[in-house]
């Protein structure tokens, strides 16, 4: 019982830790919290679930696809809805609110175009059972799991290891003195913002794989959030650990006290962090977390 | 800061408001008299909701072409209200604004427990089409019946009823387990009228887990079910959670049967849950092969290239035959009146049946249930059952 439990929470941690990772890059660079994260999320989902409904293709290519298609509109909404408040030097407050009209704004296109009804995605695994030292797990689970720690670990040697994770860094630290020194700062957010869509896109195919396509699916995110939060908002490896936090205390609360104070915890564990530990396990100091 | 103002407006959320006119050649003098119809064709009931309104149209042509209630033609009033408690109570307020003379719907529970008040204070008859919780036409507090509140379906004790029935005497079950909607009154209620029947039949429910509406992953509550290796696995909820459940206790390895409630009757279960709810069983309010409702199903089909979305398409339907012939009984469209007139209905022939109304708790007597089997490769349910009302 237990170690279902802790299995359980691992998988649905992995999920949160996937989508944490949009938060904190952006987070890192642009110091605002990109509500419409959510909404990039259940674009991806749409995008991976028409490839493989309308075109037949394969996980990998679904994948790949939605991928590049989440990370194209995540890099079009900065275009659109925060490049022009970032050039007028905007407080980050006003993004944040721009973000939320963003999420709100393609939750209602989709509801407008697509419509309400929820879809499924062929099933690309057969509804097979792992067992993990007695407990069950499904394959998809695993797959899951792997992909999402693979994903963050590439993210995190591409982040340290390579010219533009470097520049990535230097604006993570000091944006003014990264474009003094000749680095191009649009660029360098443009980037950013498609590696999240990216993230998004992987992020989206999975939850749309493992339960439903629809187009509020992306308020899942706000776990994502608080997992962002527990890490450390901006940190990669705080938000890889920070969603697996959270997805195993909310199994263990579910399980072992009762699975309707889960939100009630979850939530109660995002204000008292904001009070006592507001740069979370992994965070740099800011003085700002909005 | 011009461009911040343009993101801020709101969005102009999707709310389709059809006021359908259909004037027949005798009444075109007479004024239409307006029935109010709140429907959700958005959010995650709209599939019953557009089945339901296509319905409604096609009876108020019917009847508009017969010359209409009183000799006046009937004029829709169609308001979304996207299966949402808060926007369900606006789309009252505005019928009431718009003075229909009475209102057909909402479908759930939830939305009409919200809406009553309203439309009781205007002295609006309200006719709910599948809202099956007791208290959408008694009032909890005291008990007493709401005199502005009517349905032609049955009621969350009998269904939970026949689903314990059906668990203890056809698939001889001993234990159960349950899992629910929290923030559904009709998930809520309906799990304890089950376990009271089922523990009357002596039955044991073993586990009883919730989860918070919106939640997707239940796989917490279901590994602790999974130990209490339930017989019966009952989950009184919507098509997508009981999808969503269906398919992650199979994943952990639940192999107790599944058993639903009327609310999984809609074809895209088959679609989202798969292999997993497979030879699941459900209680419904209607069967599409049901004999008495051919002539409904081939007229619909013929319309519509499709098949409706049941229950709710019929019990709209019974819903405005209701309005109509109460208001013939009582020869006026005056609200109190028409209540009245309402609560007195006896052996009304409706879509789905003969209806008569209880006027001691408006709701219809002897109304059956039906169970129905999940059958994937044949993407249908399959009847298996009929309980006449008791």
């Amino acid at each position: 019982m237990f170690l279902q439990t802790l299995v359980t929470g691992l998988s649905i941690g992995g999920i949160y830790s996937l989508m944490a990772v949009g938060y904190s890059l952006i987070f890192s660079i642009l110091s605002f919290s990109n509500f419409a994260h959510g909404a990039v999320i259940m674009l991806g989902a749409y995008i991976g679930l028409a490839l493989a409904t309308q075109l037949h293709w394969g996980l990998g290519l679904v994948v790949s696809g939605s991928v590049l298609g989440a990370g194209v509109l995540s890099v079009f909404n900065e275009r659109v809805a925060y490049s022009v408040l970032r050039r007028r030097r905007a407080p980050s407050l006003f993004l944040m609110i721009s973000a939320m009209g963003c999420s709100v704004f393609l939750e209602n296109m989709v509801y407008a175009t697509i419509g309400s009804r929820f879809y499924a995605f062929p099933e690309f695994f057969k509804r097979e059972v792992v067992s993990v030292w007695g407990s069950s797990l499904s394959l998809l689970d695993v797959f899951a799991f792997t992909v999402s720690i693979g994903a963050i670990f590439a993210l995190h040697l591409f982040v340290t290891r390579t010219k533009t994770g470097i520049a990535i860094r230097a604006g993570v630290n000091d944006m003014t003195m990264c474009s003094l020194m000749g680095v191009n700062t649009d660029r360098l957010i443009s980037i950013v913002f498609f590696l999240a869509g990216a993230f998004a896109g992987v992020a989206g195919v999975f939850l749309g794989i493992k339960y439903l396509v629809y187009p509020t699916m992306g308020w899942v995110t706000n776990k994502a959030y608080i997992a962002a939060v527990i890490g450390g908002l901006g940190s990669l490896p705080g938000a890889l650990v920070g969603g697996l936090i959270l997805g195993v205390l909310e199994t263990l609360v579910s399980t072992y006290l009762s699975s309707v104070l889960r939100d009630v915890f979850s939530f109660t564990m995002l204000i008292a962090l904001l009070i006592w530990l507001p740069n979370g396990l992994m965070g740099r100091d800011t003085e700002e977390k909005i | 800061m011009e461009k911040m103002k343009k993101m801020k407006k709101p969005i102009v959320f999707c709310v389709v408001v059809i006021v359908t006119f259909v004037f027949t050649g005798m009444a075109f003098a007479a004024e239409a008299i307006k029935v109010g119809h709140t429907v959700s064709l958005t959010g995650g009931a709209s599939m019953w909701g557009q089945s339901e309104a296509n319905a409604v149209d096609m009876l108020v042509e019917k009847l508009n072409a017969e010359g209409g209630i009183l000799g006046r033609p009937i004029a829709i009033v169609r308001y979304d209200n996207r299966n949402d408690a808060i926007e369900s109570v606006n789309v009252a307020r505005r019928l009431a604004g718009d003075k229909v003379i009475a209102v057909i719907g909402p479908a759930q529970s939830g939305n009409s427990i919200a809406t009553a008040p309203i439309l009781e204070r205007a002295e609006i008859p309200m006719i709910v089409t599948t809202a099956t919780n007791p208290y959408v036409t008694l009032d909890q507090k005291t008990e007493k019946v709401r005199p502005y509140a009517f349905r032609p379906c049955f009621i969350d004790p009998f269904q939970g009823t026949v689903a314990a029935r059906f668990a203890v005497d056809r698939l001889n079950a001993k234990k159960a387990a349950i899992l629910y909607d929290v923030g559904s009154d009709y998930g809520q209620w309906l799990s304890k009228y089950f376990e009271d029947a089922f523990a009357a039949r002596g039955g044991e429910v073993v586990a009883k887990e919730a989860f918070r509406s919106e939640e997707l992953d239940y796989r917490a509550q279901l590994g602790k079910i999974k130990e209490l290796a339930p017989d019966v696995f009952f989950i009184p909820t919507s098509q997508k959670e009981a999808a969503l459940a269906a398919r992650q206790a199979r994943d952990l390895g639940i192999t107790a049967v599944l058993l639903g409630t009327d609310n999984w009757g809609s074809p895209d279960l088959i679609d989202l849950g798969g292999d997993a709810v497979d030879g699941a069983y459900f209680v419904n309010l209607a069967d599409l092969d049901d004999p008495d409702i051919q002539s409904f199903v081939a007229e619909y089909r013929e319309r519509f290239k499709g098949d409706p979305v049941l229950p709710n398409p019929i019990m709209a339907q019974d819903a405005l035959i209701m309005i109509a012939e109460a208001a013939k009984a009582a020869g006026s469209f005056d609200g109190p009146k028409l209540a009245e007139a309402l609560a007195n209905l006896k052996d009304v022939r409706v879509t789905s049946g003969v209806l008569t109304v209880d006027p001691a708790d408006h709701n219809p007597l002897n109304k059956p249930a039906v169970i129905q089997k999940v059958d994937v490769t044949k993407k249908s349910f399959v009847f298996v059952e009929k309980y006449q009302g008791e």
